[in-house]
């Protein structure tokens, strides 16, 4: 009789989108931004703040700000306050002001419609919206890379000046900004990045025992007891730690390692459903990552990959690797870069941990920076670059097919 | 405008029923969903807003309708439309 078991409890706790009660080890933040806020429940329309969140990826910069929102409107509705926090990902509004503006409003108007206006008129109707129904807004504008990247400093000057012409109505609107890094604001104008810059909440790596807590509240919340061994649950911390304190990265593991244990009828999540898990789950092939890159350090990527789709090699060296690019520049009209911009690149993806290098060893000639794809198949990067650089090859010429 | 006026347009029902549904809408999508063109369903709104049935929100140049919730009639039909569609 086929017997089907199943070590979870609620894999919806693993889900990339749940906010869980409590965030071990962002205390402090929390509290932070709980000061930085202090005023909506206390004086609200008084003023207004913008906060900016930094951090590497899975550092737990949205879930965060999520946590934070969540609980600030609750506060806020036991004291009467019609406050309302809507979180927005730059990236899947395209970084497109509108779209962003757009998904704020549908927040107090669901059937609000979608085209026929601008960004300025948006504007303008989200203010009114707040203050016909007496509302406060906390906006968190998530990777806020992609607004940057395709608007400028244009779409944040609006949004953080929003209030100016204001001056005694009541300041009814904040920014939340999270973004990766915060070298992304050197290319706004002075005025919008001053703004932006007053306060930073900067978010640290995880260290391997910080990441082990955040798995044990997961585990504890997802899989029912005794399924995840506490040696399965370090190995898990131990992957996401090696891949730069990555909480995303170990939730996404557990949660198939665990999927994994029930496709084998396991009664519990094995070391080897982990090892099978990380192979599939590529922590570098991630979207985003890769859609952050520059268009030559994406070539560059492109071309390595290439390299080592069409050989058995392991390593290839950085003049191959240069070769490689050259190649992929002339497929792509590209005027290549030269050998110290390639280089730049090489560090980059390396500390991303896309691509992992090390010095030629003996029996080589001379020295060498050997690049290695580490645990990512060649083709997959490959595929999802090209994909990337086709989307943006006809984003920057419409009228090309 | 009288009761007969009201519910002998097959046009202003439609409209009442959308609102009833979705609650608040703009012309265009009231239209577009009771299958009218936009200068009948413009008419038909004026004529409902008259009635103190609907009413609307200006934000620039886009009018958001709803069921007017004030108006004792217009919380009358709005039940009875409720009543009807999940009754049917």
């Amino acid at each position: 009789m086929y017997h089907h078991t199943n070590v979870f409890k609620n894999e919806s706790k693993l889900d990339i989108n749940y906010v869980p009660p409590r965030l071990p080890h962002r205390h402090f933040q929390l509290n932070l931004l709980n000061q930085f806020f202090r005023f909506v429940l206390e004086n609200p329309g008084k003023m207004a703040q913008r906060v900016l969140i930094t951090g590497n990826v899975g550092t737990g910069k949205t879930v965060l700000s999520q946590h934070f929102g969540l609980e600030m409107a609750r506060k806020a509705k036991e004291r009467g306050i019609n406050l309302n926090y809507v979180h927005v990902n730059c990236r899947e509004c395209k970084g497109s002001l509108f779209m962003i503006l757009q998904r704020a409003i549908l927040n107090f108007h669901p059937h609000f419609p979608k085209r026929g206006y601008s960004a300025e008129e948006l504007l303008q109707t989200l203010i009114q919206i707040l203050d016909e129904q007496n509302a406060y807004l906390i906006l968190a504008t998530d990777e806020l890379e992609a607004l940057i990247q395709i608007g400028g400093s244009d779409p944040l000057y609006k949004l953080t000046r929003i209030q100016e012409d204001r001056l005694k109505a009541p300041q009814r609107f904040s920014l939340i900004c999270i973004l990766r890094e915060p070298k992304y604001l050197d290319s706004l104008d002075h005025s919008t990045r001053s703004t932006l810059q007053h306060n930073i909440i900067r978010l640290e790596e995880y260290s391997l025992s910080k990441l082990q807590d955040i798995l044990k509240d997961r585990v504890d919340l997802a899989f029912k007891y005794g399924t995840v061994s506490t040696s399965t649950l370090h190995f898990i911390a131990e992957l996401a730690s090696s891949e730069g304190g990555d909480a995303r990265y170990g939730i996404e593991l557990l949660w198939r390692a665990g999927k994994y244990a029930d496709a084998l009828q396991l009664s519990e999540v094995s070391p080897e459903c982990v090892r099978k898990a990380a192979a599939d789950v590529y922590p570098v092939v991630r979207k985003d990552i890769i859609f952050s890159l520059s268009l030559h350090e994406k070539l560059f990527l492109l071309g390595i990959t290439r390299y080592f789709k069409h050989s058995e090699a392991a390593y290839l060296s950085m003049g191959e690797a240069e070769g490689a690019y050259a190649v992929v520049c002339e497929e792509y009209d590209e005027k290549k870069r030269g050998h110290t911009q390639l280089w730049k690149y090489v560090k980059k993806l390396s500390a991303l941990g896309i691509i992992r290098t090390e010095l030629s060893s003996v029996g080589q000639r001379g020295k060498t920076t050997c690049i290695s794809l580490p645990g990512v198949p060649a083709s997959d990067l490959e595929q999802e670059l090209t994909k990337i650089l086709s989307t943006e090859k006809r984003r920057s010429n419409p009228h090309v097919n | 405008m009288s009761i007969e006026d009201i519910f002998s347009s097959k046009g202003r029902v439609r409209i009442l029923r959308i609102l009833v549904e979705i609650e608040e809408l703009n012309i265009s999508e009231i239209a577009r969903r009771a299958g009218l063109n936009y200068t009948t369903t413009n008419q038909h709104l004026q004529a409902l807003e008259n009635a103190g049935l609907v009413r609307h929100k200006r934000f620039g140049r886009i009018r958001i309708f709803r069921f007017n919730e004030e108006d004792s009639r217009g919380k009358l039909i709005k039940k009875l439309i409720e009543n009807w569609e999940t009754n049917k």
